[in-house]
């Protein structure tokens, strides 16, 4: 053995238990989900009463909650990062604690308040809407983050060639900055839509439980992400555990084709 | 006139949406007060409070329990997941090619997306039976919640680690090689050293990743409001504790007063990990 690796040794033998660690959860989690993970099994109903069944309520859920939110949001972080980063703002520093604290908010805290707020004194049912809300307020500090990071690496040359050319504040940022940073924005709105998919704390007390064959926005639904949780500790199949875990093995594709799809559009963009 | 027509409306809606998102932060925090006022108006509500005894039937919401429960299921997953997490940068800095950094930063970006759901089922699956077989008892307890969040918050931890020392110049492990010491010399007593914010920053934010988590900890805790015992009984945390009451206790009894105290307690502790992270560790 080489002198003095011995850390460097121990460093690989800790680097091999965390791979095997994530390998048995991963892989224990595709052992039981695949065998149940049909083409039935993601285009039916779940059973109203046992919670077993399909998942295609769920997928529709997933993925409109999700697209609304970003819709939303995405517009919303980008102007409050564009406001700090390209403007002189007064209280940037105030700005920038509330966004990171924000971003380290348990869910269920935000879960809380919309509850509070939207259910309480608004009286929105608990549904799709209430739940969009709840998510929206979870990724408005993240799509300012994201897109703060985008911002600055554009380099600070290009802002002076476009400003010593003549253009305004307003034409540097439409014409310039946001189409350099375009690439890296693309990839952080493929992070939020997966942060946002895998979310279920906060959906659970703000947009239900609900299994039932009614869709609205104004009714309760739930994401894949809340299904998982719902068989798995209140469902009452017998194969509970497979079918948690099928709807775990669609709810990681899914998110790996988001996180891929994303990449793949900002390396054609760059 | 000619500053409308460049982008001064433009430069008008960006500072409103500024001013909403401050305004909306602010009014979060504003709203958890508004609502744990009621509580906290009351005479001796704060030796009630920080009693460390439950029991909302006999008006006793001591919230100790849970202070300790999310202390110890914190604290539990750091001592696992910061080893194996410096074994991992450490292990993943060691390579030579771009190509191989590129990939392990890519895959570890993904792990850090794994839903914290996956993470309560393999719990339920595995953690909690091994447990049961073990040490006895249900099984559900702060062990298993804390060995879940190591695995959760592994990929964070590992990611944040291994951009600071990506972030040490070559020059100084090269300076430090030419005057003899060993590869482990220059990362104990160079590499640690010159990526130490980098470091902390990535620690208070698994930190602030691992208080903050409910799902996978709901799952496998057991949801017992008595402080434990030991790191095998059943417990709670802040955050199962608040999910697992919101139905019980609608707004505006006293019972959801008291977690949005504890939503506070919450709130307050990210802002100081905020704090501290701007204060050790500013990576410039």
């Amino acid at each position: 053995m080489k002198r003095g690796m011995v850390w460097h040794r121990v460093a690989a033998v800790l680097f091999a238990i965390a791979a095997a660690g994530f390998a048995l959860i991963l892989g224990s989690v595709l052992w039981a989900g695949l065998p149940d993970l049909t083409w039935h099994f993601l285009a039916s109903w779940p059973n109203e009463r046992t919670g077993g069944g399909g998942i295609l309520p769920e997928l529709i859920n997933t993925g409109v909650m999700v697209g609304l939110t970003l819709v939303i949001t995405a517009p919303l972080g980008l102007a409050v990062a564009v406001y700090r980063r390209e403007y002189r703002m007064r209280r940037a520093a105030t700005l920038n604690h509330l966004r990171a604290t924000l971003l380290s908010a348990p869910t269920i805290v935000v879960g809380l308040v919309v509850y509070r707020v939207a259910v309480g004194w608004w009286h929105w049912p608990v549904s799709l809407l209430t739940g969009c809300l709840a998510l929206a307020v979870i990724n408005w500090p993240f799509m300012v983050t994201v897109a703060g990071e985008a911002l600055e690496g554009v380099p600070q040359g290009y802002r002076e060639a476009s400003l010593a050319l003549g253009a305004s504040r307003w034409q540097t940022i439409r014409r310039v900055v946001i189409p350099a940073s375009l690439a890296q924005l693309v990839e952080g709105l493929g992070m939020a839509a997966a942060r946002l998919a895998g979310e279920s704390a906060a959906l659970i007390v703000t947009a239900g439980v609900n299994v039932s064959r009614h869709w609205s926005f104004w009714a309760p639904g739930e994401t894949l992400a809340v299904h998982i949780w719902y068989i798995r500790t209140e469902g009452l199949v017998l194969n509970r555990d497979a079918a948690a875990a099928a709807t775990g093995v669609t709810l990681m594709v899914l998110i790996a084709v988001v996180l891929w799809l994303s990449r793949r559009i900002a390396r054609w963009l760059e | 006139m000619r500053d409308w027509t460049h982008g001064g409306l433009a430069r008008g809606l960006l500072a409103a949406t500024a001013l909403i998102f401050l305004v909306a932060g602010l009014g979060l925090v504003a709203a958890l007060f508004l609502g744990a006022w009621r509580f906290l108006g009351e005479p001796s509500a704060l030796s009630n409070l920080f009693g460390d005894f439950w029991d909302p039937l006999r008006n006793r919401y001591g919230v100790l329990p849970f202070i300790v429960g999310s202390v110890v299921v914190t604290l539990g997953a750091l001592v696992m997941a910061v080893p194996l997490a410096l074994g991992v940068a450490v292990t993943l800095a060691e390579q030579r090619t771009a190509g191989m950094k590129d990939f392990a930063v890519r895959a570890l970006t993904v792990l850090t997306a794994v839903p914290s759901v996956i993470f309560g089922w393999w719990g339920l699956q595995m953690v909690v039976p091994w447990v049961r077989a073990r040490v006895g008892g249900p099984g559900f307890s702060l062990l298993a919640a804390g060995i879940v969040l190591a695995l959760m918050v592994l990929p964070t931890f590992s990611l944040f680690f291994f951009q600071s020392l990506e972030r040490v110049p070559q020059s100084l492990r090269e300076g430090s090689a030419a005057l003899g010491a060993t590869p482990d010399q220059t990362l104990w007593r160079v590499a640690f050293r010159a990526a130490m914010p980098g470091l902390t920053n990535g620690l208070l934010v698994g930190v602030a990743r691992a208080l903050g988590e409910t799902m996978a900890v709901q799952m496998v805790i057991g949801g017992q409001t008595a402080l434990p015992s030991s790191l095998t009984s059943p417990g709670a945390t802040l955050t199962t504790q608040i999910i697992t009451d919101m139905t019980v206790f609608p707004p505006g009894t006293r019972g959801h007063a008291v977690l949005d105290i504890m939503a506070l307690l919450l709130m307050l502790g990210m802002y100081v990990l905020v704090r501290l992270a701007e204060r050790w560790g500013s990576v410039s």
